[in-house]
């Protein structure tokens, strides 16, 4: 026998009433045996429908695309991915870096020998250069053009691999792109999960100790936040106001 | 003057120690954190240390935390070269005695001018 409703409960409870006032011990036991077993079903009835909610939230995500999959292949592809961003964008400045390195003594190189042409054109236009020195002067000048054409063409060609090197930017760009996706889709599911689950769980508020100093890498956003400085000028500023 | 660049990136690494060398500070020794940056400080001959914040091993802060603790190295001078820009850190790594602060991405002229900054004041003390 089952006491779902307010009547069978009532009258159960008058029952057992009457029974303690006529010492009946036998139908007190079996009056509160009665209630009992209400009770319990009432929890049989919550336990059921959990379990149906989380049957039916876990059955979702597999009809959505596997969740499973999401964990077991998904996420550690998604950390080969990022990883191949991280690698792909070294190489690109270390290649970056290496076309400068080879740049930088051309550009200097031509800037010397010009600088040591133009004074000696000088002092020819002032007539104080004698015979010999006009000789050596001649033959820098014939020494120097091509140089400056050969330079010239090498640095053209560093220059337009530094420009190739830029094209990390294209495939990295689509990683990301793809990783902001999942990072959605996952974002989506979990929402579901916690309103399904949300009804079950007490939430408690955890004070989170937070460190103010923490490492947190780039800002983004950094406009709108009070707690962190744009620029150098703001860093500047504020080290001078502490009296550095 | 020998100078010691700790960043967990090479690239960076490889920006400053070319920017150093244009500042005409050729001899440069690097460390990818705190913890591999230590022993080389204490190992002596360290005329400047610049040095990044968010590293695995040991971060900047504590590096620079150590390095003042250190009566052999607590007057070297330290310039914190960092993303990291929440004013809250900034003031802290104050407290704890860099020298210059600077954030990334930065220019070859903020560096320049916060090295010159450091060696001012050093001449002057």
């Amino acid at each position: 026998m089952e006491l779902n409703s307010k009547t069978a409960l009532l009258s159960t409870a008058r029952e057992l009433v009457s029974a303690l006032e006529a010492d009946n011990e036998e139908l007190v036991q079996q009056q509160l045996t009665l209630l009992t077993q209400a009770q319990d079903s009432e929890l049989f009835l919550e336990v059921g429908k959990l379990t149906r909610d989380l049957h039916e939230a876990l059955n979702s995500f597999n009809v959505d695309s596997c969740l499973v999959d999401l964990t077991e292949s998904t996420m550690p592809n998604t950390r080969e991915r990022l990883n191949y961003v991280i690698t792909t964008t070294e190489n690109a400045a270390h290649k970056t870096l290496g076309f400068i390195d080879a740049t930088m003594p051309l550009a200097s190189s031509l800037k010397e020998t010009a600088e040591k042409i133009d004074e000696s054109w000088h002092r020819f236009r002032k007539r104080e250069m004698n015979v010999d020195e006009f000789r050596e002067l001649s033959h820098d000048i014939e020494a120097y053009l091509p140089l400056v054409k050969q330079h010239s063409d090498q640095i053209h060609i560093n220059l337009t691999d530094m420009m190739m090197a830029q094209g990390f930017q294209d495939l990295t760009g689509q990683i990301i792109r793809q990783v902001i996706t999942l990072i959605e889709e996952v974002e989506v599911k979990l929402v579901r999960l916690v309103q399904v689950s949300s009804k079950y769980i007490e939430h408690k508020k955890e004070d989170k100790i937070v460190d103010p100093i923490k490492a947190e890498g780039p800002q983004i956003n950094a406009e709108n936040n009070p707690n962190v400085v744009n620029n150098q000028d703001e860093v500047d500023d504020l080290l001078s106001s502490l009296g550095f | 003057m020998k100078i010691l660049i700790v960043d967990d990136f090479s690239t960076m690494r490889r920006i400053i120690k070319n920017l150093l060398r244009d500042l005409g500070f050729n001899n440069t020794i690097e460390a990818d954190d705190g913890l591999t940056a230590l022993p080389i400080l204490k190992a002596g001959g360290i005329d400047f240390l610049v040095t990044d914040w968010n590293m695995p091993g040991m971060q900047g802060i504590d590096l620079l935390k150590t390095v003042r603790a250190d009566a052999s190295l607590s007057s070297l001078p330290v310039l914190m070269v960092t993303a990291e820009t929440k004013r809250e850190q900034i003031m802290v790594a104050a407290q704890a005695g860099v020298n210059g602060y600077v954030v990334k991405p930065f220019t070859a002229a903020t560096l320049n001018s916060k090295i010159e900054k450091i060696f001012e004041r050093i001449d002057a003390a």
